[in-house]
């Protein structure tokens, strides 16, 4: 059986025979998402965000739908998802399958040795997961995203799908306008879609919206670092994860609540060794190993598990907006795995683990994924360098087990502790 | 003609020659040896080091480094021989004066080059190849190429402190649309029944002028020679093999560390390879391409658009369809790579869809180009085996059917 069949056979998780239990679908939410405008704190919010996120079946994006909206799913790491949301699209965040997902067909199509999120990715897809999505699209963060695109183009053959080119020379004075041309081409793709055209000045209060949605993090980040002990790794992680399914506008009074409501917590702080986690910028590590981060001794002060979030500060809204977002991808100073970096590896890392006052770095690295793997070796001469003690860990989305990872990060802490 | 060519790279750091290291993919050969840059393909020296069976020594070097397991074989291969040392079995390779990064077809590209900026402290200049998803070049990619590349001239004039001479460049693109209709002609010749030529195996060899010399009379001379040989070869009946039985497709990179004992698999069954992908990492000359010297530098970045694996997986598709069809072939068979995500992430889909959805036989077998340890020999020859076997089999019942319908026996 090919897998355009399995996915026609097995299809959508809304369809189930009489007698067959349905795959999925546990949550059902209305078409305005108002059960996440209708959380009262954060504990309630984040409650709520991990069942989204355990939900593999995509609950918003089927209740988006089910409104009559389309949704349009993007891959990690960055996409300039403004522009869906300017066309009235969902746009959702991939983030992979999560611990819960079998695995049994995507292997084959895909290949042996590679990350758990391009498995978990497409095998969401072939077992009708992924169907209420009108939308893929793909950016050329590596060989595996890019690649990815081209199955996805074979088994949803009527839905939009692109393979998202962002540049990787950052000084030639064409990048701005090939990267313009490039947006161009998806901006046509999703307005097939959404059945309208895009307009300027819908892109702008995008970029407007989107622009207070990053601020917001960034504020909620700024108040981890200086306060770790009052906001945990693993809240702002799903504050964040939150955006990757809700529209902003939706997330937004969320997040300034918990602004407010994590400035008054009263926390004790704790001896806790400062770190950055540096590596998970595409596959998410599981929630438990990011607890038992902190939980074995680490305040996480900084990391790369959303910079689709971090990428760009504020977008100018005047003038011509998709010029403006194609600008501020070229220009942004991210230097993360998945784009080639003008400054040393070693410079950078060391300059990061200082802005962030960290006493060391933790690299959480998805197993299979050669962006990050080839990275850590130029980070961490850098950081033997400059004697700054670091651990590498590796990860999958189903990793179970992590008594040996508690044991090397408690050694680690010791280690930094008492040197 | 190799043997001259890395000799000529080990006499470069005396003789105070720049070099340039260079991709396969999308090079740009012709501007820098217009510039009397040395150019070194780390990836050839790789593929040079396996075959020798010298890339575990560099492998394990690298992996001592902190390169894991994971990482493609040719990265490992190349900052292992760099950290020792630069000696090969063919000679010294000298330490680059400038970085080429064209980025087309490979992410790994990025990665390999900033790790070798930052530890060898050569100047980088990254060549952004957009991703190939059109049947033909779009024009907005093709100028902002361009672009990039009048950036990259300028950048070269202040290295070498020459003047950039767009005449010797055009005369430099004129010798490689020769030596590349030679290719082209070389490579047709798979279409033939049986195939005077091995369009993988021999192939892989005859590619490198067409990569690394591309632009030299040399080049041209030896795609002459080798066409000539090949008529020969038909008139005379010579063929790769005694009797040719099976007629493949092949996809993917070649187990390097093991060149000799895959090909002995193939030539157990009277296989051969009538077309293959593989030999157009560098450009897809067959698809109609040649740089085209009254277009110089669009015709460059056509030119690095057009790399094998900067082709969406669609496009690969429609290729190797195409290539069962004009080659007469019976099956595809693909060879994965455990470290080439390129290449590989993709393959299962494939194998799929040419099964499924045009009725080819396909085997997809996996391993490594360049660590000797995932090539699992007799894994691969019993795979191998049965699969000519099932081929042999689904023939005789064709011809047995065939014979039954036009009334003669086959016994
Ligand atoms: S985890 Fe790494 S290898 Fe996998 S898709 Fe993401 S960036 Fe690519
Ligand atoms: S194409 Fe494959 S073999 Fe070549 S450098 Fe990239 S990952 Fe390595």
């Amino acid at each position: 059986m090919t897998l355009l069949q399995i996915h026609e056979n097995r299809g959508s998780a809304r369809v189930a025979a009489p007698n067959e239990e349905p795959s999925v679908p546990t949550m059902n939410l209305s078409s305005d998402l108002k059960e996440v405008r209708a959380t009262r704190d954060l504990a309630q919010a984040l409650k709520l965000t991990m069942e989204l996120i355990q939900d593999s079946s995509f609950p918003t994006a089927r209740a988006w739908v089910a409104g009559g909206g389309h949704a349009a799913a993007f891959f990690p790491v960055y996409t300039p998802q403004e522009i869906a949301h300017a066309l009235g699209l969902l746009p959702v965040s991939l983030r992979g399958g999560g611990e819960d997902l079998e695995i049994t067909h995507a292997d084959a199509a895909l290949g042996s040795f590679l990350c758990s999120i391009s498995k978990s990715t497409l095998e969401l897809a072939i077992t009708g997961k992924l169907d209420p999505f009108g939308a893929f699209v793909f950016p050329y963060i590596c060989d595996v995203s890019r690649n990815l695109e081209g199955i996805f183009s074979r088994l949803r053959p009527n839905a939009v799908t692109h393979m998202l080119h962002l540049p990787q020379n950052f000084t030639s004075a064409s990048s701005v306008p090939f990267l313009v041309a490039e947006y161009g081409r998806l901006v046509e793709k999703l307005e097939r879609l959404a059945g309208q055209r895009l307009s300027k000045d819908a892109l702008a209060d995008s970029l407007q919206v989107y622009n207070r949605r990053r601020a917001l993090l960034a504020d909620l980040a700024a108040l981890r670092r200086s306060e770790p002990w009052k906001l945990a790794a693993t809240e702002l992680n799903l504050l964040e994860r939150l955006g990757d399914l809700v529209p902003p506008e939706v997330q937004m009074p969320v997040l300034e609540r918990a602004l407010r409501e994590v400035k008054e917590r009263q926390r004790p702080k704790r001896d806790a060794v400062r770190v950055i986690l540096v590596g998970p910028f595409c596959e998410q590590p599981t929630h438990d190993l990011l607890s038992l981060i902190e939980e074995a001794g680490c305040y996480v002060v900084g990391d790369e598990l959303s910079m689709l979030h971090r990428w760009m500060g504020d977008v100018p809204v005047s003038g011509d907006p998709l010029e403006n977002l194609a600008r501020a991808y070229i220009r942004s100073p991210v230097d993360i795995g998945v784009r080639a970096t003008p400054m040393p590896k070693g410079v950078s890392i060391v300059a990061r683990a200082k802005e962030a006052e960290a006493q060391g770095v933790l690299f959480l690295t998805a197993k299979f994924c050669e962006p990050a793997l080839e990275d850590v070796v130029l980070y961490r001469k850098g950081l033997d360098d400059h004697k700054i003690p670091y651990l590498h860990l590796e990860f999958e989305e189903k990793s179970t087990s992590y008594e040996q990872s508690r044991l090397q990060i408690e050694t680690f802490v010791e280690s930094v502790l008492f040197d | 003609m190799v043997e001259r060519y890395y000799l000529q790279l080990a006499e470069a750091e005396k003789a105070k020659r720049p070099v340039a290291y260079m991709l396969v993919g999308g090079n740009l050969t012709e501007i820098v040896r217009s510039f009397g840059y040395e150019v070194v393909f780390p990836e050839i020296v790789a593929l040079n080091c396996a075959i020798k069976h010298k890339s575990l020594d560099n492998i394990l070097q690298a992996e001592a480094q902190g390169y894991g397991l994971d990482v493609c074989g040719y990265v490992k291969n190349d900052l292992g021989l760099q950290s020792l040392g630069g000696d090969t079995p063919f000679g010294h390779i000298p330490k680059p004066d400038l970085l080429v990064c064209s980025f087309s077809g490979c992410y790994v590209y990025i990665k390999w080059w900033e790790a070798l900026a930052e530890t060898l402290g050569a100047p980088l200049f990254n060549f952004d190849v957009p991703y190939q998803r059109t049947e033909k070049p779009l024009k907005e990619d093709v100028e902002y190429m361009v672009a990039q590349l009048w950036d990259f001239i300028h950048l070269l004039e202040k290295q070498t402190g020459r003047s950039f001479d767009m005449a010797e460049l055009k005369r430099v693109l004129e010798r490689s649309r020769r030596a590349e209709e030679l290719w082209v002609q070389y490579l047709d010749a798979g279409r033939n029944v049986p195939s005077p030529i091995e369009a993988y195996f021999e192939a892989v060899f005859y590619m490198f002028p067409i990569n690394v010399l591309r632009g030299t009379e040399e080049a041209v001379r030896f795609y002459e020679t080798v066409n000539q040989e090949v008529k020969v070869r038909l008139k005379e009946g010579n063929y790769p093999v005694p009797e040719e039985k099976v007629r493949l497709v092949v996809e993917g990179v070649p187990p390097y560390t093991n060149y000799r004992t895959f090909w002995d698999f193939f030539r157990k069954w009277g296989a051969v390879s009538v077309a293959a992908t593989y030999p157009k990492v560098g450009g897809l000359f067959d698809l109609g391409f040649v740089h085209d010297p009254a277009r110089p530098l669009e015709s460059i970045a056509e030119y690095s658009l057009g790399a094998y694996v900067n082709q969406s997986w669609p496009l690969r598709r429609e290729l190797i369809k195409k290539y069962v069809h004009d080659f007469q072939a019976d099956a595809v068979l693909i060879h994965g790579i455990k470290s080439c995500r390129s290449f590989t992430a993709g393959q299962g889909d494939l194998r799929d869809w040419l099964i499924h959805e045009t009725g080819t036989p396909t085997l997809y077998l996996e391993s490594d180009h360049e660590d000797p340890r995932y090539f699992a020999p007799a894994q691969i020859k019993n795979r191998m085996d049965a699969f000519f076997e099932s081929l042999e089999q689904r023939k005789s019942t064709a011809a047995a059917g065939a014979a039954a319908v036009s009334g003669v026996r086959v016994s």
